[in-house]
């Protein structure tokens, strides 16, 4: 009996405590318009870094990092255009299958090493090579010579026609190293990055942090404008938001959508909210019953309220999708909405014979917006009878019932909830990983709603054909048609990139993919 | 004349002892009625088991109807505990919950009882071999922490609320196996059993008239301390997604579904919290009034 009195008491003190903790905490924010006095910046960001090679890395968060250290030949704007950084300007021939780049010059390694065609060669050189197993060897595996016509020019011959491989140039696997540090270092250049970049490596304690100094010999005039940067993994959303609220962290990324609100403008924070080219949709597996019939997947498409999905599932921070790929990404092309009007949907379920609806499952992560956003779906197919079972499952499970499939028509899935961010910017690696036919059915790419047509099919073939802008877009057009009216998906949002930072921070934004630039960040007095 | 007075006061003095010697169900009541923090505990769980049973057609509201145009709304008149991420009515999810805990709790402690009384039973009274490899397998099974275990086993048997009530079974087995086997021995070492035995009892009878009834208390005070613990561990692993699965109204899947507005709108957490809270918390403390009240070690 005492034994219960003693174990009330101790959890009265406990939450009591619990309630003096976060009174301190008030008290704290108030005096927390503190000054910045160093030029260092501490960046707070989601996940821990795998590796400083961009040859071999394939998560945007490290390719992100990587960039402050090492540049490409070409890379993105704000708005995904790409934009010349290593190479003063570019041209290709009209197949598509040779592409030249003249050097900017007088530009040297953070090791004294000079940039010049033959590092550009030695570096694609090793990233194309299959021999040397680095993950993003497929974005360059297509190209067949690299010939240095002068010490600030170099030509890419291609074994066959890319429309979209300038995109690929800008990607951040197509960063330049230094040749000296690639043969000094070997495979061990993913803990030694040598690049031409702004900042230059200090040290890298995995889990813990990466720092990054300046460059005091950058190329471009003026920049970096601030001494140090440290990234911090920070996994968990709720401490790297208090992190910026304390003043601990500058900058962080990404800011839980439930926390904008709340965030903004509020002890001189700031929260950047930008379209992405992330799509979140629903795939239907087109070739499994009820999904083959078209009516069915148009009837799901009308009967799930887009904007209430938006509102509830992101909190606002998000935008309707519009077609297969976001308008940020080159080549989209608006199509007409298919709304909410669920009469319209069970006419159509009763057209195409399940009037008293079906039963079925949706897959997906098990990230709490990932659940959320199937048991919304859950709740508006209700409303046409159509019973959702929810099935989150974890990832490493997710992928392997999803990608370990040997004959498309045993495919399990039925409905998967997922996202897709096309690192490129470019209409192809928006479409054809996800609904370019048989070629990308699972295990080999990510058409999870194995959908197959024709007149897509030829579409993508033909834009890749040709590097010629008008001829591309023109493909893509009856891409997006086709695609958008077929409906292999419930078409549901686009997402917004959500950066925290103090009001301080200039010149640090998001890209559209989710990826970060530093190079004109700067401390405002 | 004197001797039958003599008599007469004995007769008297053996009939008040009598009155003291009380049935064993009015000596736990009595005792217990006693234990003021039990006795009202007791009161409240009463409550929580009609909640049970007529909680789903009390709810003022429908428990799965979303309402987006009032998401995350705050405790009003309207809703007692706000609304959450969908805009359900938090109050009426609680209720309607009420049962999924309860029913969790008591099916998977029962199971877990009546297995672990069984085994408790026989590696105490049979000893020797049968003792030492059920006693083995109960140590193994206790290294691994509770939630680890039912973890392990949800991983094999899959996510889902029947799987969590067999995983909270198997892991409530060995503890319920080692108290009985303990009480086992004390009772089978009596003198009553030893007289049963001498006159040619089979061991079926002697353990289930003679032993067994000697075992109930502690195995009611236990079950009772462990439907707690069996209701927080289904939350916990509802919490983490390895239990009940959407739109359920169970009360971990609640908490976990509030914690990204833990900032913003505690109250999508809070009041479930509450329920698990207050619901753990008068089970332990019934327990602790039971085992007050059944312990005839513990003197008044």
């Amino acid at each position: 009996m005492k034994k219960a009195y003693v174990r009330f008491g101790l959890l009265l003190v406990l939450i009591f405590s619990l309630v003096a903790c976060s009174g301190g905490e008030e008290g704290e924010k108030e005096v927390k318009k503190v000054d910045k006095t160093n030029k260092d910046v501490t960046i707070a960001v989601s996940a821990t870094l795998t590796g400083m090679d961009p040859h071999d890395t394939n998560d945007t968060l490290s390719n992100s990092v990587q960039k402050t250290m090492i540049e490409g030949l070409v890379g993105f704007d704000e708005e995904m255009n790409v934009i010349p950084v290593l190479a003063e300007s570019y041209e290709s021939n009209e197949e598509a299958t040779e592409f030249t780049f003249k050097l900017r010059e007088g530009i040297e390694f953070h090791d004294g090493t000079p940039f010049n065609a033959e590092a550009v060669k030695v570096n694609f050189e090793r990233v194309a090579n299959p021999e040397n197993g680095l993950k993003r060897q497929s974005l360059y595996g297509l190209i067949d010579t690299i010939e240095i016509i002068s010490d600030y020019e170099v030509k890419f011959t291609l074994s066959e026609p890319f429309g979209a491989m300038l995109n690929t140039f800008a990607h951040p696997a197509g960063g330049i190293q230094s040749p000296k540090a690639l043969e000094e270092f070997g495979k061990d250049v993913a803990r030694h990055p040598v690049g031409t970049g702004p900042f230059k490596f200090v040290d890298w304690r995995p889990s813990e942090y990466l720092e990054v100094e300046k460059n005091g010999n950058y190329w471009k005039e003026g920049y970096p404008k601030v001494d140090k940067v440290t990234f911090k993994p920070v996994t968990e959303n709720g401490s790297r938001v208090a992190m910026l609220q304390t003043g601990e962290a500058d900058f962080i990324y990404p800011v839980p959508t439930e926390q904008v609100e709340a965030l903004q403008g509020k002890d001189g924070i700031v929260v950047d909210s930008e379209p992405s080219i992330v799509v979140q949709y629903a795939s239907l597996n087109t070739m499994k019953e009820p999904f083959n019939n078209p009516k069915v997947r148009e009837a799901l498409n009308l009967a799930v309220n887009k904007e209430a999905f938006i509102k509830v599932v992101l909190n606002g921070e998000a935008d309707v999708l519009d077609s297969i790929i976001a308008p940020n990404v080159q080549y989209y092309e608006k199509q007409t909405p298919y709304g909410f009007d669920v009469e319209k949907a069970k006419e159509l379920l009763k057209e195409a014979g399940y009037e008293s609806g079906f039963k079925t499952t949706v897959w997906g992560g098990n990230s709490s917006t990932a659940v959320k956003a199937m048991e919304f779906l859950q709740q508006q197919l209700a409303q046409i009878n159509v019973e959702l079972e929810v099935l989150p499952m974890e990832s490493g499970t997710l992928s392997d019932r999803i990608w370990s499939v040997e004959n498309p028509a045993d495919a399990e899935v039925g409905i998967y909830y997922g996202g897709w961010s096309p690192s490129t910017g470019d209409a192809d690696w928006g479409i054809r990983p996800l609904i370019g036919g048989e070629a990308a059915f699972p295990p080999n790419s990510y058409n999870v709603s194995y959908y197959s047509n024709d007149k897509v099919n030829a579409g993508i073939a033909a834009a890749l054909e040709t590097a010629n802008s008008d001829d591309r877009a023109a493909a893509y057009k009856i891409v997006q048609q086709e695609a958008w009216n077929d409906a292999p998906w419930i078409f549901l949002a686009t997402t917004r990139t959500l950066a925290g930072k103090r009001d301080y921070i200039e010149g640090a934004y998001l890209l559209p993919d989710n990826s970060l630039s530093i190079t004109e960040i700067e401390i405002k007095e | 004349m004197e001797m039958t007075q003599t008599k007469k006061e004995q007769y008297e003095a053996l009939l008040l002892e009598e009155e003291t010697v009380r049935s064993p169900l009015s000596e736990f009541w009595r005792k217990f009625k006693k234990q003021k923090l039990a006795f009202v505990s007791f009161i409240i769980i009463l409550f929580i088991f009609v909640l049970a049973f007529i909680g789903p057609y009390i709810t003022p509201y429908d428990i799965t109807e979303p309402d987006y145009e009032n998401v995350l709304s705050g405790p009003s008149a309207k809703h007692w505990a706000g609304t959450d991420a969908y805009g359900r009515d938090i109050f009426s999810r609680i209720i309607a919950g009420t049962q999924i805990s309860l029913f969790v709790g008591l099916t998977s402690v029962f199971l877990g009882a009546v297995g672990g009384t069984v085994l408790g039973l026989a590696a105490g009274y049979y000893g020797g071999w049968v003792d030492r490899i059920i006693m083995r397998i109960c140590d193994v099974l206790l290294a691994f922490p509770g939630i680890l275990l039912a973890i392990g086993i949800i991983a094999i048997l899959g996510p889902g609320l029947g799987n969590v009530i067999i995983a909270v079974a198997i892991f409530s087995i060995p503890v319920f196996a080692r108290i009985v086997r303990s009480s086992t021995l004390e009772v089978k070492s009596t003198l009553y059993v030893e007289a049963t035995r001498s006159i040619g009892a089979r061991p079926s009878r002697i353990i289930w008239k003679h032993i067994f009834p000697g075992t109930l208390s502690s195995i009611i005070v236990y079950f009772t301390m462990r439907i707690g613990s069996a209701i927080l561990t289904a939350a916990s692993l509802s919490f983490i997604g390895l239990g009940a699965q959407p739109p359920s109204p169970e009360w971990g899947a609640m908490l976990s579904g509030g914690r990204d507005y833990l900032s913003m709108a505690p109250h999508v957490t809070l009041f479930p919290g509450l329920a698990i809270f207050i619901t753990v918390l008068v089970f332990n403390l019934l327990g602790d009034g039971l085992r007050d009240a059944l312990d005839p070690k513990i003197k008044e």
